[in-house]
């Protein structure tokens, strides 16, 4: 393993999102705060708490995942799409680098952002909102495990696609609606039957809860059931994500 | 003879059924200029291609100064060194970013020196601080000249560098082959323009469909043919290979 490499592409992708924070760091905080002052603040005062929690400080681990899930994501799939159209995965596929490097560099490179951007969101509703994390190692658990979670679901997607609207397809229909049918918003115990079920079968929920609960000790799925829903999808992903680089699907001729 | 830098046995290409590179075999040996010529979908590309690691050969095995492309990919890829053919560039990125990261991604400690010493040989050290987007096509290819030297390479591959380059510019890029042979780095080129082939190689391919026509020694191929260009001669063994093609 060449750890110079792995470090210099670890930094390019950092320096990279960095270059163009007001995209990357300033627009998803700005949009994750409106959702929050919206949601959290206007109409949060006007209901009533959930699981014995106020609502404005209900919504908040939601809105931080939800903005991790898609920064991770976003962050992996531009980056390796963009190079795949613009031809410079040409100097990464030259280079001695293998699958391994590879994935390091461009996963931790995501979480990074996620993390900046997440704790940005936080820092916003403290201001409205004051309360201490509950359970700080579920909440660096699920903080981690997530974020490289969808880091490798943006390479996998990055790697998949020819064309950017095939790339759109992951965070507007699938990513968007997952998150706010997973409970970033509300409760599923407030749902009726079937629809209690059916949101049982949305691996957004479990990240979404997992970190409420590290958040606020408060949950619709325990901690334990939801650690291992990320878990396996991480596992899962690490998988092919690192079968993919090293086949070199539409990556290497 | 040295021993080869670049060794290709019974390499095989398919893209489904399509095969780009039948059963080629070939040897370059270090300090010369070999100049691959060939139609347009001869398999040049395809061929350099599987050598820097852009693609995997389907059959056969590739050696750089020994080591096997696919099994010891890390050490033949620092060995190696590529110009693409098509003009890439990251347009997050400055010239000077540029360097400092390729050289990074070849697995060499960054040094800055050495950034700015290619710079100045391929004059872009004014334009050092300036996004690549805002580099002439000229700029560009004379980057990517720079990038593929920056881990110093053994073994040297110019895919096409002067497609639609102007003359002072090939020129100043066929100086910096001359310099770079002499240092003694080991030169694969590509190109349409016969007469800088004519110019510059010591050994001729001639690649066509895939098969490899003639591997030969720039003067005896030419005092064989008795005078005549090797554009000429070029241009009758195509015809020849698509003759016996079509019988």
């Amino acid at each position: 393993m060449s750890t110079i490499a792995l470090k210099t592409l670890f930094i390019k992708e950092v320096r990279r999102f960095s270059k163009v924070w007001l995209q990357t760091v300033l627009s998803p905080l700005v949009t994750t705060s409106l959702y929050f002052l919206v949601f959290g603040v206007a109409l949060g005062s006007r209901l009533r708490e959930i699981s014995g929690v106020p609502y404005i400080q209900f919504v908040v681990p939601g809105l931080v995942m939800m903005t991790m899930v898609r920064d991770s994501f976003l962050n992996t799939s531009s980056s390796l799409f963009q190079s795949k159209i613009n031809g410079t995965i040409t100097d990464i596929l030259v280079a001695p680098i293998g699958a391994f490097e590879m994935l390091v560099a461009y996963v931790g490179a995501a979480m990074i952002r996620a993390v900046i951007v997440g704790s940005l969101v936080y820092v916003v509703a403290l201001c409205f909102t004051w309360f201490p994390l509950h359970h700080v190692g579920w909440t660096l658990f699920f903080t981690a495990f997530v974020t490289a979670t969808l880091a490798l679901l943006g390479m996998v997607a990055a790697l998949w696609a020819e064309k950017f609207d095939h790339l759109a397809i992951f965070p507007n229909f699938v990513l968007l609606p997952l998150a706010f049918l997973g409970g970033v918003f509300y409760s599923i115990d407030l749902l009726p039957e079937p629809w209690h079920t059916v949101s049982r079968l949305n691996p957004l929920l479990y990240m979404v809860n997992g970190l409420r609960f590290g958040f606020l000790g408060v949950a619709d799925v325990s901690p334990l059931g939801s650690a291992a829903v990320v878990l396996v999808s991480f596992v899962f992903l690490l998988g092919l994500t690192g079968a993919l680089l090293r086949s070199g699907y539409n990556l290497r001729s | 003879m040295k021993p080869p830098v670049l060794r290709c046995r019974h390499v095989v290409k398919r893209y489904g059924k399509f095969t780009a590179l039948e059963d080629l075999s070939l040897e370059v040996y270090e300090g010369e200029i070999f100049a691959l010529l060939g139609p347009n979908g001869a398999g040049k590309s395809t061929l350099i291609h599987c050598i820097t690691g852009l693609a995997k050969q389907s059959e056969g095995t590739i050696e750089v100064l020994g080591f096997d492309t696919v099994d010891d990919f890390r050490t033949t890829r620092r060995l190696v060194g590529l110009v693409p053919q098509e003009i890439n560039y990251d347009p997050f990125f400055t010239p000077l970013e540029s360097l400092m990261i390729q050289m990074g991604l070849m697995g060499v400690k960054p040094n800055r020196e050495r950034a700015e010493s290619l710079l100045r040989t391929f004059a872009l050290d004014e334009k050092r601080d300036a996004y690549t987007r805002t580099l002439s096509g000229g700029m560009k290819r004379r980057l990517l000249v720079a990038k593929a030297l920056v881990h110093e390479p053994r073994l040297l591959f110019l895919d096409e560098p002067t497609a639609g380059v102007d003359v002072e510019l090939r020129r100043e890029l066929w100086q910096e082959v001359e310099e770079l042979r002499a240092a003694g780095t080991t030169i694969v080129l590509t190109t349409h323009y016969i007469e800088e082939a004519e110019k510059l190689a010591d050994r001729i391919g001639i690649l066509h469909k895939g098969e490899l026509l003639l591997v030969e020694r720039r003067e005896s191929l030419l005092e064989r043919h008795g005078g005549r260009s090797l554009e000429e001669i070029y241009l009758e063994l195509i015809r020849k290979a698509d003759g016996r093609q079509a019988a």
